[in-house]
């Protein structure tokens, strides 16, 4: 009897690693992840670009590119129709991802201005969506099509049906791509950066919109993101990424009131909200390390003025700091000297991030 | 919509009238032997009373401007050495549906042949039948048509056992000339469809419709070769056009009564008229393809409709 | 209960890695571990910097397709030998009729000693005729692509930089790209004298608005690229900006376009020549020489005089496609690793 106290996991993650094969050299993107998703939570990943987070999700899809491979570690899909758990990752075949794609996993992606095809009307590319995935009828798909419209918030259904993607806003093409994926009646949603390319009025119309799917939809969001404003207001879970592994887990009041890992708070520290008047805003020194070369010890060590010589040889363990807390840094061992987060932490602690 | 047709319509005949006036500036350049068949017998008087009797003499502008009168009724003038005192059209309408019909069969070969191997080289892009694909596009591109024409003629009408001669009622006999008019749009269409797919296929549209669980053949299909066949699609009217004006080598090569050979025999000639008539169409031909081309453009892609050029992104 | 035993286990884990890096570290005390290490500002910013040059990289990716480079020393040589062959010992005048003893021309011997590749049905060398025909060939196409290049460019820089050019030589093209290139080619020759001048003035006639068209699309794209208005904004000379941040753009192309014009130009006056508008016979060509080999199509014993020299134009025609597509790749910085 599965405990109710429980949540129920949609998504396993353990222990991947994907390589990139350019020009001879291998690029090691994603250094041993290991993650859970539960069912109806969204679940924020953050990291600078570059640290690996599409290519994270893409693997759950199939949808790397040609030279990528999973090299070690497994991905378990659990919200099948049959029950049964699935591995991703030991599906080979084209065929046998499109019974994923869509109907179990969709996906929105960054830029809405170029994520529709430009010669076919928005409600074709909706219906292709519901056609594939939902038994219906063309009728039945029509009239499904405009219920989604409607669903994602664009006005006069019927006559926005066949219209071309040119004819719309960014926001409102956004809000198309959402209704695809929505078509797709998918257990997980995967928003890659769905904001960034949108004004930021429209940005939070957007986010509102994805709370309240996932309600009507019982969705299981992943939201990639770089910018932790955006995270504050939705995610329920937050998963700091750097340099292709998660180095700091944990509940959206762990990871904003109470951080642990000196990347996370050099994340919360470059965040505008909390910069003050008539002061450089902090950057984070030095550029993400290459992952080219294999990385010894703690990834983000060489930026960390106030690294540890264990830093440098070995990489840290997860460290629980709570039942749904960890974070991988040295800090958190009992050896260690005590370093008090920066003051930005006790900031956000009493103000809050707006 | 209208709008914009009725500007593109517009430009068009203005520039096919410049274009005109520039050729027939420059053709009035042309030796006068030209007009005379029997020009070494004849005395400059006899000559200079020829010119005036065809207007020759008159000041440009009214020649110009008699030019197009005529041309508004149809009338390209006369031969003069190629047959006698026959109207240019008239010689014309004997030649052109020799033409077209070589032309239209040729075509139909490309699309048929070039389209289906420039997808296949996109959706198997880097195999062998891409590296294949490649080594004949290459090898057409690189090799003169000259060269690969006269191989195709020597060794073909041996494999099939015909003459050099061309027979028009023969159905054998067209094998050669369309295969070797093909040959060269088959690796057109095929590399420019394989390289439009490729480019369609990296954009995020297409991995959007990946992500949606559309079979790799639905995404090849629906969404990358059409969007990529469009721009092709903007040379078809000129590819169909330009079968009313022949292949000039080919035709000549196998003596094929079309206006290939045609324009060729008449340089050879010295016509100074039917020079003209065949060059002026050439001009027409070009300028009307592109306009058609544009034309169905905007029947294709929505985003031109507005009269913008590129849409927005 | 489930995450409880999860945490156990991950405590026994942190316990065994703890451990296993006590133990790689053994030269250092666990104190010394986990003392802060010293931070270097510069060495981090270090981090994912190359030292990159963008002609050295084009060399390099070049070199690296061996064919391509084969091709261009067998080019060299070729181009080479076409000069150096008149001087040789023992060599014929191409335009020569050579007789025997008996006041006989040699017509259509085949090759042999005496003759190395054969004579030609009036009794010409063909060997020293090909390698005049080369010469005058090679000469046209690299005499209309540097033209082509030279205007095209020039007309280019200034249709991208000079606003009021704009409209007047976007109608100018407009004009110029409706009319089929065939047409004036046959036209030009039809009018103007046959000879090699004629020829290449024809071919240069269109054949610059295409590349100038691309240098100014080429110059209105990358001019307003945020990089380089960054750039400008940094105070960077404008040559600099040309330099690093335009021509490495326009190399790739403008090589191949020269590239693939010098066989085009070639296979151009062998059309012309064929339709009969092209050299005199006095004037070997390769389009001359195929000419006349054409007319021997129907006797198999002479095909040689057709064969020779399609080998020779086809060698010269593939070579420089091969070559001009090879560096253009190596030339186009998105293939630099």
């Amino acid at each position: 009897m599965p405990d109710k106290n429980i949540p129920e996991k949609m998504l396993t993650v353990e222990d991947l690693e994907i390589k990139f094969e350019l020009r001879g050299k291998t690029l090691n993107a994603i250094r041993g992840i290991s993650l859970d998703l539960y069912k109806g939570e969204i679940l924020a990943i953050v990291g600078e670009s570059g640290s690996g987070k599409s290519v994270f999700t893409k693997s759950f899809m199939g949808l790397l590119d040609q030279n990528g491979k999973v090299t070690a570690g497994k991905v378990m899909y659990y919200g099948a129709d049959d029950g049964m758990p699935m591995e991703l990752t030991a599906l080979k075949r084209e065929k046998e991802w499109y019974k994923i794609r869509g109907h179990e996993i969709a996906m929105i992606m960054q830029d809405p201005m170029t994520s529709l095809n430009p010669l076919k009307t928005i409600g074709v590319q909706i219906m292709e969506a519901v056609l594939l995935h939902q038994n219906l009828t063309r009728a039945e798909a029509k009239e499904k099509t405009l219920k989604y419209l409607e669903d994602v918030g664009i006005s006069h259904p019927e006559r926005r049906f066949y219209q071309y993607p040119h004819e719309f806003s960014g926001g409102m093409r956004q809000r198309v791509v959402i209704a695809i994926a929505i078509a797709c009646a998918p257990q997980i949603l995967i928003c890659d950066e769905p904001t960034t390319a949108l004004d930021v009025t429209i940005q939070a119309q957007i986010l509102d919109l994805l709370k309240a799917l996932r309600h009507k939809y019982k969705l299981s969001i992943i939201l990639i993101t770089h910018d932790l404003g955006v995270v504050a207001n939705i995610a329920d879970r937050v998963a700091v990424m750097y340099a292709g592994d998660i180095v700091e887990i944990g509940t959206s009041e762990d990871i904003f009131y109470d951080p642990r890992h000196p990347y996370t708070w050099a994340l919360l520290s470059s965040l505008p909200q909390v910069g003050v008047k008539g002061t450089d805003l902090f950057s984070i020194p030095g550029t993400p390390p290459n992952l080219f070369s294999e990385i010894k010890g703690d990834a983000f060590a060489p930026r960390n003025s106030r690294a540890l010589k264990i830093d440098f040889l070995e990489t840290p363990p997860y460290f629980q700091v709570s039942p749904t807390h960890k974070a991988k840094t040295w800090l958190l061992d009992p050896r260690a000297p005590k370093v008090e987060p920066p003051p930005v932490v006790e900031k956000i602690r009493n103000g809050g991030l707006m | 919509m209208l709008k914009y047709l009725g500007k593109r319509v517009g430009r068009s005949v203005l520039t096919l009238a410049i274009i005109l006036t520039i050729v027939f500036c420059l053709l009035r350049l042309m030796p006068i032997e030209g007009y005379f068949p029997n020009f070494e017998k004849m005395t400059p008087q006899q000559i200079q009373v020829g010119l005036q009797e065809m207007g020759l003499t008159d000041p440009l502008p009214v020649q110009i401007a008699r030019f197009f009168r005529d041309l508004l009724h149809g009338d390209l003038g006369t031969s003069r050495i190629y047959r006698a005192n026959v109207p240019v059209t008239e010689v014309l309408s004997d030649k052109v549906p020799v033409s077209i019909k070589l032309g239209i069969l040729s075509m139909i070969v490309s699309l048929c042949v070039g389209l289906p191997m420039g997808a296949l080289m996109a959706r198997y892009k880097f195999r062998f039948f891409d590296k294949l694909g490649t080594l004949f596009i290459v090898c057409i591109q690189a090799i003169p048509a000259a060269v690969y024409y006269l191989y195709i003629q020597l060794y073909g009408t041996q494999l099939l056992d015909v003459g050099l001669l061309f027979d028009i009622k023969n159905p054998k006999y067209w094998v050669l000339p369309v295969l070797s008019m093909s040959l060269n749009n088959i690796a057109f269409y095929g590399m420019w469809l394989r390289r439009y797919m490729v480019d369609e296929s990296n954009k995020d549209y297409v991995k959007l419709a990946k992500a949606k669980g559309v079979s790799e053949g639905g995404v090849m299909f629906k969404h990358i070769f059409r969007n990529a066949f469009v721009p092709l699609a903007q040379y078809i009217p000129t590819a169909f056009l330009n079968t009313v004006i022949g292949s000039i080598y080919i035709e000549s090569l196998y003596s094929i009564p079309g206006m290939g050979g045609l324009l060729v025999t008449v340089i050879k000639k010295h016509d100074n008229t039917m020079v003209q008539g065949i060059v002026l169409l050439y001009a027409c031909v070009g300028v009307l393809g592109l306009l058609l081309g544009d034309l169905l453009m905007v029947l294709l892609d929505p985003r031109i409709s507005l009269g913008k050029k590129e849409g927005d992104r | 209960m489930k995450q409880f035993s999860y945490r156990h286990t991950k405590e026994a884990e942190l316990m065994d890695s703890v451990e296993a890096a006590s133990k790689n570290a053994s030269s250092m005390s666990e104190d010394e571990l986990f003392s802060f290490a010293e931070f270097n500002a510069e060495d981090v910013e270090r981090t994912g910097y190359s030292n990159y040059s963008y002609w050295r990289s084009t060399f390099q990716a070049f070199l690296k397709n061996k064919g391509a480079v084969a091709l261009l020393v067998l080019l060299g040589l070729l181009l080479l030998f076409t000069f150096i062959q008149p001087y040789l010992p023992g060599q014929y005048d191409p335009n020569m009729i050579v007789n025997d003893a008996n006041g006989m021309q040699y017509r259509n011997v085949p090759p042999g000693d005496m003759f190395l590749l054969g004579t030609n049905s009036i009794g010409q060398d063909l060997w020293a005729r090909i390698w005049a025909g080369t010469r005058t060939s090679l000469f046209i196409g690299l005499s209309v692509a540097v033209a082509e290049a030279l205007i095209g460019i020039t007309v280019g820089v200034i249709w991208g930089y000079v606003r009021k050019a704009d409209f007047i030589l976007t109608e100018v093209y407009n004009i110029i790209d409706n009319i089929p290139n065939t047409i004036i080619l046959i036209l030009i020759s039809y009018i103007l004298k046959p000879g090699v001048k004629t020829l290449i003035f024809a071919m240069c006639l269109t054949g610059w608005i295409q590349m100038a068209r691309f240098i100014r699309n080429q110059i209105l794209i990358i001019r307003d690229r945020d990089y380089n208005v960054a750039s400008r904004c940094l105070g960077t000379p404008t040559w600099r900006i040309m330099m690093k941040n335009l021509l490495p753009y326009l190399v790739s192309v403008i090589m191949l376009r020269m590239a693939l014009t010098i066989p085009a130009a070639i296979g151009n006056e062998v059309f012309i020549t064929y339709i009969g508008l092209g050299l005199p016979v006095d004037i070997p060509s390769l389009g001359n020489l195929i000419n006349e080999g054409r007319a021997l199509i129907t006797s198999p014993a002479l095909r040689y005089q057709l064969v020779y020299p399609t080998i020779i134009l086809s060698f010269v025609t593939i070579s420089f496609y091969i070559i001009g597509n090879a560096f253009s790749d190596a030339a186009d910085p998105k293939n630099h690793v």
